[in-house]
């Protein structure tokens, strides 16, 4: 077994997909931090979902859409691009089921940032958007870093969709949760034993990071 | 020249202005609840009233029966609040040349002089006295270039020694810069040295304005 | 007045129950004898047996579970290694092992691509992008694809495109969803299949051997039903199920 392999893969899939889930994370948590909207409370529901459904019924539904006879994996692989059972579904395991913890996370952030200091900007001359990246993001950097920490633990312990869209592919989609998985149904009960070493090591390492750094941001963990 | 008539509500609170705003400097006097704060932040672009309209220099920054309410960011106000508000993250240069825009007139040596904030400009915020934030939150707002200066009780949380000293770069920012300035206390004495035309405010209504000596008995 | 209630009441509720019908024996079965299992059971109960439940999973699964002290009355494997894997830990009851039946291997693939597959597949891989079979480290289902391919000299060149699932159920699953090109399963299978077809089957001749054996479990608390269970396996109207369901007999 390449306990090293293993570890990188995962290692380099989670952080794929952290940085997949910034962008989106940030318009969501602003969105749902600074505006009212109808259909707000839909959102705010929508985004937490991953959190509070079972992993694998995230992953069916992921299947059901990415599978090359779902609707967006038929578009996909008409442009030849696969998902299921490769590297990307691990990432996009990854990045849906961490989305709603950086979300929460980065939202309490941006609330916590005084609006004064943005009406001030904008009396200044500041349109919104650089309001945003000049007064919003900064003041609210140690959350958004607690929050990518959070999203990138949660991409690392990720099981339930991963397996579900991706499978136990060896060197190509086994992940270290998937391979304790694996190598625990047929039998391999030592190298699953050393994999579990190695990824409770990391999530106490991350965790304890997003800790240090959420208690850094003054909120609360 | 800025003319205002609006009227807003907030709760139980109705505030009803109509009142041409012309000189130099004009204090809005009052006790707190009065409504002049929410007069500069309707101004600024902060409040939206519920109807009227405010024109400054001409042009329409609000006008709710044309639907015309032009963001903040555009109205080239520059406010100082109570509550001053720099921004933490930044120090007094960055503070200070925020507002600022390629090609104006105005420079930070001639706002830095005025305020003598020269020697400040490197350092962090949070280590600034309560009178040398006064004076970098006045140059961070005149470097936005501002048509109006708006400042909301600019002294208020200033002791009367730093109050009498404060008050001369204010007179200097008058008399330099020319910028016509709106300014919100219910400092008797202040208004009566600062003001060219006194507006006097109680809840929410105007009820006397015109000189200082004669307004303020 | 109320002591004279309490007491004859605990004891009412203390008293052991009365004779009623056995609870069900509970069977550990390899999940592609989901369907005719079901079949048998009906059979059996008509036949005057008692209830049977059953737990189905790929085999190496059951026989984990099995030594890690799961309850189960009886163990059908699909193949010989797992039913090992139980008996050398001491979970089976002496001599109650007994060979069942036996099966064939099937390719299948969805119908669009049946033709496609049919033609590639000898080609090894050609072009198969992805085959699921169930993992060849330890499902049964799996172990036999693999020894399949390795005796037609093909496992090298499919190898790399091989999808590894838990069991042989989820491999037809696979197939199903369009997320592989085909599968190698069971030829009992198909019939399960809601829109997989058959590709090509594997003769007798050419295929790995392929048989269930079925034992009582030692932990069994119900020792006699089992056994009247798994002697029913191995009866004319159980064999005649099995039959119907595309099952081989057992040959030697």
């Amino acid at each position: 077994m390449d306990t090293w392999q293993i570890t990188r893969f995962t290692l380099m899939t989670a952080v794929a997909a952290t940085a997949l889930m910034i962008p989106p994370g940030l318009a969501l948590a602003w969105l749902l931090a600074r505006r009212r909207f109808r259909g707000r409370v839909l959102l705010e529901t929508f985004v937490s979902l991953p959190l509070v459904m079972p992993p694998v019924a995230t992953g069916l539904i992921l299947l059901l859409l990415f599978s090359p006879r779902g609707p967006i994996g038929g578009v996909l692989t008409r442009m030849g691009i696969e998902v299921v059972f490769t590297w990307r579904a691990v990432v996009l395991a990854m990045t849906v089921m961490g989305l709603p913890l950086f979300v929460r996370t980065v939202r309490a952030g941006f609330e916590q940032v005084d609006r004064r200091y943005e009406a001030i900007a904008g009396t200044l001359g500041a349109s919104p958007l650089r309001v945003f990246f000049s007064i919003t993001l900064p003041l609210a950097l140690p959350a958004l870093a607690a929050g990518a920490v959070l999203g990138f633990a949660r991409a690392i312990g990720e099981f339930g969709a991963t397996i579900m869209i991706a499978g136990s592919i060896p060197g190509v989609t086994r992940t270290l949760p998937v391979a304790i998985y694996t190598f625990t149904e047929i039998g391999r009960d030592r190298d699953a034993a050393v994999l579990l070493a190695v990824s409770a090591g990391i999530a106490f390492i991350a965790l304890w990071l997003s800790n240090y750094l959420t208690s850094r941001a003054g909120l609360r963990p | 020249m800025i003319a205002i008539d609006i009227r807003l509500e907030q709760g139980t609170f109705v505030l009803e202005v109509h009142e041409r705003l012309e000189t130099r400097v004009t204090v809005l006097f009052g006790p707190s609840g009065a409504g002049k704060t929410t007069i500069l932040d309707a101004i600024a672009g902060l409040r939206t009233p519920a109807r009227g309209s405010i024109v400054m220099n001409g042009r329409t920054l609000f006008n709710s029966a044309d639907r015309i309410n032009v963001p903040p960011h555009k109205r080239h106000v520059g406010y100082v609040s109570q509550d001053i508000a720099l921004f933490p993250h930044l120090d007094v240069r960055r503070n200070v040349t925020y507002g600022q825009r390629p090609g104006q007139k105005l420079s930070l040596e001639a706002v830095t002089a005025i305020l003598e904030v020269g020697g400040l400009l490197d350092r962090g915020v949070a280590m600034l006295s309560g009178g040398e934030r006064q004076r970098v939150a006045l140059a961070r707002a005149l470097m936005s270039a501002p048509d109006v200066l708006l400042l909301d009780e600019p002294l208020a949380a200033v002791d009367l020694e730093l109050r009498r000293r404060i008050l001369p770069y204010l007179e200097r920012v008058r008399d330099e810069l020319a910028v016509p300035i709106l300014y919100v206390t219910h400092d008797r004495d202040e208004a009566r040295r600062f003001a060219d035309r006194v507006v006097v405010l109680d809840r929410g209504s105007v009820i006397r304005a015109g000189d200082p000596g004669v307004v303020l008995q | 007045m109320l002591s004279r209630l309490i007491v004859p009441l605990l004891l009412a509720c203390l008293a052991p129950p009365q004779a009623g019908p056995a609870p069900p024996i509970t069977v550990a079965a390899a999940v592609s004898l989901s369907e005719v299992l079901e079949a048998i059971a009906r059979a059996y109960v008509a036949a005057g047996g008692g209830a049977v439940r059953f737990n189905l999973a790929g085999s190496n699964v059951l026989a984990r579970q099995i030594v890690n002290g799961a309850p189960a009355d009886v163990f059908i494997s699909a193949d010989e290694a797992q039913m090992d894997v139980v008996d050398k830990a001491g979970a089976v009851l002496a001599g109650s092992r007994r060979d069942l039946v036996a099966n064939q291997l099937a390719i299948v693939a969805t119908p669009e691509r049946v033709d496609f597959v049919r033609r590639e597949f000898a080609r090894a891989p050609g072009g198969i992008w992805r085959l699921a079979i169930g993992d060849p480290a330890a499902v049964p289902a799996g172990v036999y694809a693999r020894r399949y391919l390795e005796q037609r000299g093909l496992w090298s060149a499919y190898e790399p495109r091989i999808v590894p699932t838990t069991n042989v159920r989820a491999a037809l699953a696979a197939v199903e969803t369009g997320s592989v090109d085909a599968a190698i399963v069971y030829v009992t299978d198909l019939a399960a299949a809601r829109t997989a077809v058959l590709a090509l089957a594997v003769p007798a001749a050419e295929g790995p051997r392929i048989v269930y054996p079925g034992a009582v479990l030692a932990s069994s608390r119900q020792q006699a039903e089992a056994r009247k269970f798994l002697a029913f396996l191995r009866q004319s109207a159980a064999a005649a199920i099995f039959a119907r369901h595309k099952f081989a007999p057992l040959v030697n």
